[in-house]
């Protein structure tokens, strides 16, 4: 065929290990070879091909030859799903914004590319520059669930990186993780170099310090994973190693090299506003979950929901002032051009100073097509008021309520602390004031459950669409229903998932129930997935071996409906000898250890064994942002303090000792919010210590 | 008072891989960076009032796309569309724009024919020019010539020579001067039904041509003898003399 390019494998894009080492030096490495000559000709082909292109409005473009250390960023799923993370783009900035650092993003080729991308040579690439993966010096992955495990070890196999840590040298990157799952990183163990524990923004700088120092002195792999277990927070799993009892039970994981920490507490920022990032949010040209310029307004929750690992392991609540959230979203909104402002946390109608917060964004964008929204899991009037105030505009279609279980007596099992009178004054004020469609959360397979507490589900969104109905024949309630999977460091973390079967089983008690209204949707998650999600959540170490054969029979995507991995999976359990039955589905008792047990969350494990012991029998725990301490452990253990604004005019000691300065907004000596509350109401901003 | 105005603008390197559907966000979040008060629709979801002719296919790479604007109050135009091209992704860049006066012919009805480029790779240039000149001879001195374009709902049967209003083919340099390349320029009707470069190639390659390396829509307007008269502009871009040109 005439004109046709002759069709060779781009080999200069994988080149030998020994070629590598160029790219890899210090200041004025020579740039490694773009792959997007080579892509360009595939995109056409595949879907969505804007995702694999980058240049998107606030991308950074660093030289190669202008850093001596280079971050490659990645959330292990689709650019769609994974763009709009927070976490990601705060590295991104806060990394770029060192003069002789550079960090670019990745995200996974959906099948059709990595195929075609299998098939040419061309290897796991950057956005910004589209540069391979074997070139950079960090691989940094975040993980906020365990359905993305497959797709790192896919990634860095596809990246021409060897996917076991043992496998590797200096010749390729340090591959680490971090968010949520790397809070139990055992199921990845053998494949990561480093699990880093909580908060990133001041950890990566200084992981940052560590490479920059290895690369200089020219220190040899395991003394660079030596200086990164040194740094706080960073969990190296290859200097632990996990002992079990006769029959199989974990008894411990110790560390198997001299002056390694037993316990490896996690990083905690103290005061955000010494971190307003990410600023100069990407804005994507193509659709993404989550379209909007989002202000982390608080991190943490103490609500204490017994199912929440998000809540239990981000504690104490850390407030960003109301001020700091007003220009960050001004100016946000300003530099690109979103639509819609989110503001997040765990729980946004908790922030102490939510109401003028509202009040001050809905006066800013009154009359304008800028829309305001946020999460939130109150069920209460207020949380009614407040959509009320971020909806000026006019658009009131949904509103989203979580009371996550059906019973009052479940409800307390779990700790979330709403009554069916609450829920139903709250859906009355809803739909009176011209909202029109309630979406409500639930979950089953909860600890303790028994069929009355799932079909009180059905009755509870019988009750609330009796209202619905009332205000109008066209209001629409829905129920989402998900399976629960028990995760590490929360009181469930000892609990017994319910299998598939018996999940479905539930969800078809509350479709039963339902059948007869017509005007009420039920949604449910694959229950399937959970299973995976379970497997992975609570796993040690010798899940790895299913982790990496279900890879290696094709398992990828392990959270996308598009692709039923379980059979892959339960067959890569089989082969490996790991039972569904022994690792999800057995309660654990008070002695056995646990694969996390050397991660310090924070958490005592007395008392997330106390708060088990009162879940079962439906014993509620208070907020200790509005009542007394309970001494869960985290702020003594971590020498912290709750950063809140609950008590304008009451100093909260600071205990914390600052980190040295890290290269944040302003110095680390600032006062906490609660101190700065403080001072704008006294006339002496002087802090006592 | 509003203002309406028509750009022609270009969708090339990156951006050419974004879709229409996503191409209209890109364009409203560019609008409120450069802080332009576009007007927005009525109704529910509100929309800034900016349409585009027709699509484009993802991979295209174009100079000859166009937009129409409407301001809900008066602009200086120059220096706000000058900041909108600024803030616009790297690859979308306003190239003119006119005001548009009360009772102007609709923007599509201005836009009845393509100039289309296709380039090849530097491989076989003189023999690729060749072949393609005389399938070119041949497809104007033919009154019909059928193809069919396969499709996942189904096969279709189109008459390809109605649409053709010029050809031409050069063999030229490669931009780095290290060698050589064939290029075809097209001008082709946009009238139903419509032909796409794609269906232009399937009658002149017969299955012994390879896909072009890039297809360009160079500019659209209205046709006329071996060109066009560029829409906004008037300017007649001829489809040989830049091919010439650029061979030279």
């Amino acid at each position: 065929m005439l004109g046709a390019l002759s069709a060779v494998r781009a080999d200069a894009l994988l080149p030998g290990r020994e070629a590598r080492a160029a790219h890899r030096s210090g200041l004025g490495a020579p740039t490694p070879p773009s792959v997007l000559e080579h892509l360009e000709p595939l995109l056409p082909e595949v879907r969505k091909p804007a995702q694999y292109v980058g240049g998107e409005h606030n991308m950074v473009t660093r030289d190669w030859a202008g850093a001596d250390v280079r971050w490659l960023l990645c959330y292990p799923d689709t650019y769609e799903v994974g763009q709009p993370n927070q976490g990601i783009q705060i590295l991104y900035e806060i990394l770029n914004g060192r003069p002789t650092t550079l960090a670019e993003r990745a995200y996974a080729p959906w099948l059709d590319l990595e195929e075609r991308m299998r098939e040419r040579g061309i290897p796991t690439f950057s956005l910004e520059h589209h540069l391979p993966l074997w070139a950079f010096d960090v691989f940094a992955v975040t993980l906020p669930h365990e359905l993305g495990h497959t797709n790192l070890l896919n990634l860095l196999d596809l990246g021409g990186v060897p996917h076991r840590s043992a496998d590797r040298d200096l010749a390729d990157p340090v591959v680490l993780v971090g968010g949520h799952a790397a809070f139990n990183p055992e199921p990845l163990a053998p494949f990561i170099d480093a699990a880093v524990m909580g908060d990133g923004e001041e950890v990566v700088l200084q992981i940052d310090d560590v490479m920059r120092a290895a690369k200089h002195d020219g220190i040899d792999r395991a003394a660079l994973l030596r200086a990164l277990a040194d740094v706080e927070g960073v969990y190296v799993p290859s200097l632990y190693e996990p002992r079990y009892t006769e029959d199989g039970r974990l008894s411990r994981t110790v560390p198997v090299a001299a002056g390694i920490p037993t316990l490896v507490p996690k990083r905690t920022v103290q005061d955000l506003e010494q971190w307003p990032y990410p600023q100069r949010q990407i804005v994507p040209m193509t659709e993404t979950v989550h379209e909007r310029f989002s202000v982390e307004i608080f991190r943490g929750c103490t609500r204490g929901c017994r199912f929440c690992q998000a809540g239990m392991i981000t504690r104490p609540v850390r407030e960003r002032r109301p001020e700091t959230v007003q220009r960050l979203v001004e100016e946000g909104v300003k530099d690109t051009g979103f639509e819609e402002v989110g503001l997040l946390s765990l729980s946004s109608a908790d922030h102490s100073a939510i109401a003028p917060i509202a009040r001050s964004l809905g006066d800013t964008y009154e009359g304008t097509v800028t829309s305001l929204s946020l999460p939130s899991t109150r069920v209460d009037a207020f949380n009614v008021t407040l959509s009320n105030e971020l909806t000026r505009n006019g658009r009131r279609s949904g509103l989203t309520f979580a009371p996550e279980a059906g019973s009052e007596r479940m409800r307390a099992v779990i700790n979330k602390m709403v009554s069916e009178e609450d829920l139903l004054r709250t859906a009355e004020v809803a739909f009176s004031q011209g909202w029109r469609h309630i979406k409500l959360y639930f979950m089953v397979g909860l600890p303790t459950e028994t069929d009355d507490d799932v079909l009180a589900i059905a009755d509870l969104g019988i009750a609330v669409y009796r209202i619905a109905h009332a205000h109008g024949k066209a209001n629409k309630v829905t129920l989402s229903v998900g399976g629960f999977v028990p995760k590490p460091h929360t009181p469930f973390q000892w609990a017994a998932q319910d299998t598939p079967e018996e999940i479905n089983r539930k969800l078809g008690l509350i479709r039963q129930r339902i059948r007869t209204h017509d005007g009420i949707r039920v949604r449910t998650n694959d229950p399937e997935e959970g299973v995976i999600e379970g497997l992975l959540a609570r796993g040690d170490r010798r899940v790895a071996d299913a982790v990496e054969r279900a890879w290696r029979l094709g398992a990828r995507f392990d959270g996308w409906h598009e692709v039923p991995t379980l059979p892959l999976w339960r067959q890569a359990m089989a082969e490996t000898g790991v039972s569904l039955d022994w690792y999800s589905q057995r309660e654990r008792d008070e002695d056995e250890a646990l694969p996390w047990d050397h991660l310090d969350s924070g958490l005592e494990k007395g008392w997330l064994w106390e708060d088990w012991q009162d879940a079962r029998t439906a014993v509620q725990l208070d907020d200790c942002r509005w009542s007394p301490c309970y001494d869960c452990g985290v702020c003594p253990g971590l020498d912290l303090v709750h950063d809140t604004g609950y008590q304008p005019g009451a100093l909260l000691p600071v205990v914390a000792t600052p980190p040295a300065d890290l290269g944040g907004a302003s110095g680390a000596d600032l006062p906490t919010s609660a101190e700065r509350y403080a001072a704008t109401t006294t006339s002496v901003p002087e802090v006592a210590r | 008072m509003s203002a309406r105005y028509r750009v022609r603008w270009t969708k090339e390197g990156r951006t050419r891989f974004v879709s229409a559907r996503d191409q209209s966000s890109i364009w409203e979040r560019a609008i409120r960076r450069a802080d332009l008060p576009i007007a927005y629709s009525e109704g529910f979801t509100p929309h800034a009032r900016v349409s585009f002719p027709d699509a484009l296919p993802v991979g295209v790479a174009s100079t000859g796309e166009y937009a129409e604007l409407t301001f809900a109050a008066p602009i200086r135009a120059d220096d706000a569309l000058a900041r909108l091209s600024a803030t616009l992704p790297e690859g979308m860049d306003i190239l003119t724009y006119t005001e548009v006066p009360a009772g102007a012919p609709k923007l599509a009805s201005l836009l009845r024919a393509t100039l289309w480029e296709l380039v090849w790779p530097p491989v076989d240039a003189t023999a690729l020019t060749t072949l393609l000149e005389q399938r070119c001879d041949t497809l104007l001195a033919a009154t019909t010539h059928e193809v069919v374009r396969h499709r996942h709902d189904g096969d279709r049967t189109l008459d390809v020579r109605p649409a053709v209003v010029s050809l031409a083919v050069a063999t030229g340099p490669t931009p780095d001067g290290s060698g050589t390349r064939t290029t075809l320029r097209a001008v082709l009707r946009n009238d139903a039904p419509l032909i796409r470069p794609t269906d232009l190639l399937v009658a002149l390659g017969d299955g012994e041509v390879a896909p072009p390396h890039l297809v360009r829509r160079v500019a659209q307007g209205v046709p006329q003898d071996e060109g066009l008269v560029e829409a906004l502009t008037g300017v007649v871009e001829t489809v040989r003399d830049d091919i010439v040109a650029e061979a030279a």
